[in-house]
């Protein structure tokens, strides 16, 4: 899929813009503080309403404005969608995203904070591993939501305590142990469609034969079933009471990431580090794909810098396999394909 | 700082209490009725003061009645073997529209909430027992709970509760809107919802 023009409104550091990118790549650049990472989040916001940056909506409006609006084309080989999209402030201050999107619309980001994927806590790695479910399965972010607020409520009864505590977790641990397995089961099917790919790309991008192991470690081990989880939960009810929280569930799993035989969080280098999240963020591309029958469209924040070389010119290389691109830099690139854009002042240009 | 004259305090601060209404409604709300003919105003206050007076709970299915037991529960049409049970009499009133319910209903009047600290002994859940204890030959209790996660805990710790008793236990389809309220949903749905009810295993 492509985006065939976006327009927006005070959104971040952009008062008014309206553009069209190039189909295939496009090479944002320009100096610090610009608004090249701004602008790659309204691309992000226009497909999916949401930013990939922050979840606090309100530092989104430019500086003191009431309301955003971003709206544009998306195209695909069937048809042609106009997605409006705004961000307004209610009543209670709160901000929220409205409009409608586009049920095959998907955006594929990479910032340089990924690297937390790798080297971060493992909530990091099970939101990264949600954001692809979600990506690839659309009802996986209702369940995530219900989910959490099945966590709430059972921990607020471990909380209180009390004599008849048990009897009162019973319909919680049920609706748990159901809608927990139903997240580990989307999460365990993320895990290997990413395994697939990756151990493709990741020796494409270091230029070097390696091989990398990923597997969804789950508190219930390899069971699949919600009586699993059930047993689990009444195993350890007295140490849960003890401590007044739920301490398994799949709010407790993790991703392991092993690059040949080695655990990548420890023993990764930086470097490696990074290229491995960047190919994580790749490896998404084939299976959304084949879920929404369209290319999902690349945002690559800042993804060259600390690279080789030649290894940047295998992420050049194995980019085009995207549809549209949308990459920034500082300094400008040898690139010849594609637009080049110049990036100043919530501005832009052709460069 | 200055301060409302007492009674306008006063008003402003019983308002707040209503659930949905914030310190700014509330204020909207006391300026709009000291605008309002005396009359007007009377007639709300008196409203009011009926609703507490002459509306009770029915004791036999805790809908809110004028009259105990309340019409349904007195009706000889409507099939005693049946009950369905609600949450709120919003819920019941919703599953009288679609017209399709010819049992009669038990009102929890609430959902098992633990953030809210309401457990099974804040819900008429007792009274639903001694209902079926009563020997009135209940064949099925149709779970019409709302989808939502305290909704659909209060079905499962009924029907936990409930099957021993040797009665069938069925929960509405799930066709309604996830996280809704059945209050809200329309009458096709919940027709479909309620057509479509399983019996909990
Ligand atoms: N809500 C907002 N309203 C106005 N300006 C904003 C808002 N949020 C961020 N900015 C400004 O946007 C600029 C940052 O833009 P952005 O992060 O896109 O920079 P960049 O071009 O990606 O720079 P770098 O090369 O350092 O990554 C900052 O100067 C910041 O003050
Ligand atoms: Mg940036
Ligand atoms: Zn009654």
């Amino acid at each position: 899929m492509q985006i065939g023009w976006i327009q927006l409104r005070d959104f971040r550091n952009y008062r008014t813009l309206s553009w069209s990118p190039s189909p295939k790549l496009n090479v944002l650049t320009g100096p610090n503080a610009q608004g090249k990472t701004n602008l790659l989040e309204a691309l992000g916001f226009l497909l999916t309403g949401r930013s990939f940056r922050t979840s606090h909506l309100a530092e989104v409006p430019f500086w003191g404005t009431a309301a955003v609006a971003v709206t544009g084309e998306l195209h695909r080989l069937d048809g042609t969608v106009t997605v409006r999209r705004a961000l307004e402030r209610l009543e209670n201050g709160a901000w929220r995203s409205e409009g409608a999107g586009c049920s095959w619309a998907r955006a594929v980001a990479f910032g340089w904070h990924d690297v937390e994927i790798l080297n971060g806590v493992p909530a990091l790695r099970r939101n990264f591993l949600d954001g692809v479910a979600a990506r690839l399965y659309p009802s996986h972010r209702a369940a995530l939501v219900r989910f959490r607020q099945i966590l709430a409520r059972r921990n607020s009864v471990l909380q209180r305590g009390g004599a008849d505590a048990a009897a009162q977790l019973g319909p919680w641990d049920e609706q748990f142990a159901a809608v927990g397995m139903e997240l580990v089961d989307r999460r365990r099917r993320a895990t290997a469609a990413l395994q697939t790919e990756i151990s493709r790309i990741y020796p494409c991008l270091a230029g070097e034969c390696h091989k990398i192991e990923l597997s969804y470690r789950c508190s219930v081990g390899e069971a699949a079933e919600p009586a699993a989880l059930f047993a689990a939960l009444e195993r350890h009810r007295r140490e849960e009471l003890r401590r007044g929280q739920t301490i398994v569930g799949p709010h407790r799993d993790d991703v392991l990431v092993e690059l040949d035989g080695a655990d990548a969080r420890v023993f990764g280098s930086r470097g490696q580090q990074r290229l491995l999240a960047l190919a994580l963020r790749l490896a998404e591309l084939l299976p959304i794909t084949e879920a929404t029958g369209t290319s999902p469209v690349l945002l690559l924040d800042d993804a060259l810098s600390e690279l080789d070389p030649s290894v940047r010119d295998n992420v050049l290389r194995e980019i085009e396999a995207a549809e549209q691109v949308f990459l920034t830099t500082p300094e400008p690139l040898p690139v010849a394909a594609g637009g080049r854009w110049a990036i100043h002042a919530g501005g832009l240009a052709a460069a | 700082m200055a301060h409302y004259p007492e009674p306008v305090a006063r008003l402003i601060e019983a308002l707040q209490r209503l659930p949905g209404i914030g310190p700014k409604t509330a204020q909207r709300l006391t300026f709009f009725l000291l605008k309002r003919p005396a009359e007007e105003v009377r007639e709300l206050s008196e409203a009011l003061v009926a609703v507490k007076d002459r509306i009770v709970y029915c004791q036999t299915c805790f809908n809110v009645t004028d009259e105990d037991p309340c019409r349904i529960c007195r009706d000889p049409g409507r099939d005693a073997r049946l009950i369905c049970v609600v949450e709120e009499p919003n819920d019941l009133l919703a599953m009288e529209r679609t017209g399709e319910f010819r049992g009669r209903y038990h009102v929890l009047l609430g959902a098992l909430s633990p953030l809210d600290g309401i457990g099974p002994e804040d819900l008429k859940v007792r009274e639903l027992l001694a209902r079926l204890d009563a020997g009135a030959g209940t064949a099925e209790v149709i779970l019409a709970t709302n989808p939502n996660v305290e909704g659909e805990a209060t079905a499962l710790y009924l029907a936990k509760l409930l099957r021993p008793l040797g009665v069938k236990v069925t929960r509405i389809a799930r066709g309604l809107p996830v996280g809704g309220d059945l209050e809200y949903a329309d009458q096709v749905t919940l027709s479909k919802a309620l057509e479509g009810r399983r019996e909990i295993s």
